[in-house]
């Protein structure tokens, strides 16, 4: 690929990262106009705001949009002095806000759509793995083993190739014999790009490089001949929903130069950080990003992190997520009635990196342990239908903003009850067992099984469409029937009938898709089940009764 | 042959952006820094062929951190190139009136960065 292309891929990467910032710039544009509108913007509030048109003035023409630089540019100047802003300007002031977003947002469609009609096949732009290997052949077979299953490979010779397009990447593949890909190539790398997941691939089972491999945040360690499906599998979560399987934390300081440094202390965590400056509007970064942590600065002018944290506390969506602030005091009054608000912990400024990031990760082992608890369904070992449900929500914001399809089946197990009835519940466990093992099992790790209730399972497939994952359920049932379950002296086999959906054809919330997918599995019941049906499928198929 | 230029900008995105255009497309070396004190700091320590400079950022701005720079035995020859929004007329001219090599628009495009800053500093052959 072209410099210009790399160019073009990494700010692609860079303008996915910084949209959010980039729009809530546009908001406090927005609630300037509103105040101007109500006739009391105060003049701090207008200095804010024109620095953020300035901000973005010079920032969005950059990634390409040279009208909304203009637009920005615009409401700057209107907005400087200290002389009052005419109605008029007001009014060109909202509009300018009301245009700057709607291209803002619109042209980052544009952006994705453009690059769809670009990419091998029009579903949007893919995660991308870098693969670092001094063989043309091997490029080319991971290249086409990848678009099976919409990712993109930018194949490079030499490691010092490589440096441009990781900003960009997903996932990094190093094979040691390349040129200039030793182990200090892997020290820079897990320098600069610490999360980045790396798997390295040696001539030989040295000792040494595995050490160095893990060292310096290998995710796996192939050994030459790989087939590049070994790959994949390694880096199969990292492939598909890494970027959001991060845990997000929420940092809420007005001081800059502490958010600023916050990307950099907290990176060893693996976390995403979302930087709030302005602590009036901490709560709708929290219902936008829903946090796994809170970091708040105590001594903030405007609402100081302890009330802050009294009002999270008090809100039931926030009561439990950890909070951890940051002071500068740390006498023992002080202490008191941080965690009388509610803190869970706190860390002394000036911040040090490394305790800050010790507490942050004990913080977020021990959410994701008691999530655990909450989240795997303690019968058949998969998702619960809460946990299920958040990850739904979550496919599909991604689905939406990435343009992926996303397929949903319902899965109810045939006769059940008469299982229970005939043989005891100790089968009827078994069975369910069963079937929530297989189901695991015959679907990729990204995709979501869940025990929604009784003899019912939902599976959610991000990026499969429909047909491929009717093909699956198929199989999964063909495996199933052809199973025998010992039930004391007797035998006994099991089939499911199911519905699949498909996401947007069949909707767009995943409530009205399981609605849809539901109903084709009240379908597939009613014509006589073990079998499968897609949504607005005219054929059953399946089995046989 | 290989030159180093110096980025200083408050900006994230900006730094990460012309970082990768210029590297990719000039094959400099480029050293980053997001304050004007970083700046300096680099720039005394590393002597880079040249230095394109932000001009709003917080703390020490553009022309206060040229003006440090120009006051240092150390960097005081190092060509500067002002990178501003600043789009009036008469404020790009007080910038260009400063002991900088040149003044260059934000948003830039990232495509012919490296174009603009070879020519304001007189690099092509």
């Amino acid at each position: 690929m072209s410099e210009d292309d790399a160019i073009k891929v990494a700010m692609a990467a860079i303008w996915e990262r910084s949209r959010d910032v980039i729009l809530g710039r546009v908001a406090v544009l927005e609630g300037a106009v509103l105040s101007l509108l109500a006739g009391d913007l105060a003049p701090d509030s207008r200095r804010h705001a024109e620095r953020e048109a300035h901000k973005l003035a010079g920032t969005v023409g950059t990634f390409g949009f040279w009208d909304a630089s203009k637009l920005a540019h615009e409401a700057e100047e209107l907005l400087a002095g200290s002389e009052p802003i005419s109605p008029a300007d007001v009014m060109r002031l909202s509009h300018l806000s009301v245009q700057l977003r709607r291209q803002l947002e619109r042209s980052a469609e544009e952006a994705n759509a453009s690059a769809e009609a670009t990419a091998d096949e029009a579903d949007g732009p893919r995660p991308k793995l870098v693969v670092i290997g001094e063989s043309q052949e091997f490029r080319d077979r991971m290249v086409s083993e990848a678009r099976s299953i919409g990712v993109e490979v930018i194949g490079v010779e030499a490691a010092n190739d490589a440096m441009g397009v990781l900003a960009a990447a997903n996932a990094v593949v190093v094979d040691l014999a390349a040129p200039g890909a030793g182990s200090g190539f892997l020290e820079q790398l897990h320098a600069t790009h610490p999360t980045l997941p790396v798997v390295v691939i040696s001539s030989g089972d040295v000792f040494q490089d595995r050490v160095d491999a893990a060292r310096r945040g290998g995710r796996g360690f192939l050994q030459t001949p790989v087939r590049p499906a070994q790959i994949f599998d390694v880096l199969r979560d990292a492939l598909v929903v890494s970027r959001d399987d991060k845990p997000t934390i929420v940092a809420v300081d007005d001081d800059p130069t502490v958010l600023a440094v916050m990307d950099d202390l907290l990176g060893p965590t693996g976390a995403r950080v979302v930087k709030c400056a302005e602590p009036l509007r901490a709560l709708s970064f929290l219902v936008e990003h829903a946090p796994d942590l809170v970091i708040l600065d105590v001594d903030m002018p405007e609402l100081n992190g302890i009330e802050l944290c009294r009002v999270l506390r008090n809100d039931p969506r926030w009561a439990s997520v950890p909070i951890l602030f940051l002071t500068a005091q740390v006498d023992a009054e002080n202490v008191t009635r941080m965690f009388e608000a509610g803190a869970d912990d706190f860390v002394g400024k000036p911040v040090l990196g490394p305790e800050l990031v010790a507490r942050v990760r004990n913080r977020l082992e021990r959410t994701r342990m008691l999530r655990l608890a909450a989240d795997v369904d303690s019968l058949t070992g998969v998702a619960t239908r809460r946990r299920g449900i958040e990850v739904l929500d979550r496919y599909f914001r991604l689905a939406q903003r990435q343009r992926q399809p996303i397929s949903i089946a319902a899965i109810d197990i045939d006769h059940f009850k008469q299982v229970n009835d005939r043989h005891g519940h100790l089968v009827g466990d078994m069975v369910l067992r069963r079937v929530a093992g297989l189901l695991a099992g015959f679907f990729r790790g990204e995709d979501i099984v869940a025990r929604w209730g009784g003899e019912e399972f939902v599976v959610g497939m991000y990026a499969m469409p429909a047909d491929a994952a009717q093909r699956r359920l198929e199989t999964a049932l063909a495996t199933l029937r052809d199973e025998v379950f010992e039930a004391g002296d007797s035998t006994l086999s099991v089939a499911f009938s199911a519905g699949v959906a498909e996401f947007p054809k069949d909707g767009d919330e995943w409530t009205a898709l399981y609605r849809v997918a539901d109903a084709a599995l009240a379908q597939a019941k009613a014509t006589g089940r073990n079998r499968i049906i897609r949504a607005g499928a005219e054929q059953p198929t399946g089995g046989t009764d | 042959m290989s030159r180093t230029l110096l980025l200083i900008d408050d900006d994230d995105d900006i730094r990460e952006i012309a970082q990768l255009s210029l590297e990719l497309n000039a094959g400099w070396t480029i050293l980053a820094a997001s304050s004007g004190a970083e700046g300096i700091e680099i720039a005394r320590a590393k002597r880079p062929d040249a230095i394109l400079l932000d001009v709003m950022m917080p703390v020490l701005d553009g022309p206060t951190t040229l003006a440090q720079l120009r006051d240092d035995e150390r960097t005081k020859s190092i060509p500067v190139l002002f990178l501003t929004a600043k789009a009036r007329p008469a404020e790009r001219d007080r910038l260009a009136g400063l002991d900088v090599a040149g003044v260059l628009a934000k948003p830039f495009d990232p495509m012919t960065l490296a174009d603009q800053v070879q020519t304001a500093l007189g690099w092509r052959a």
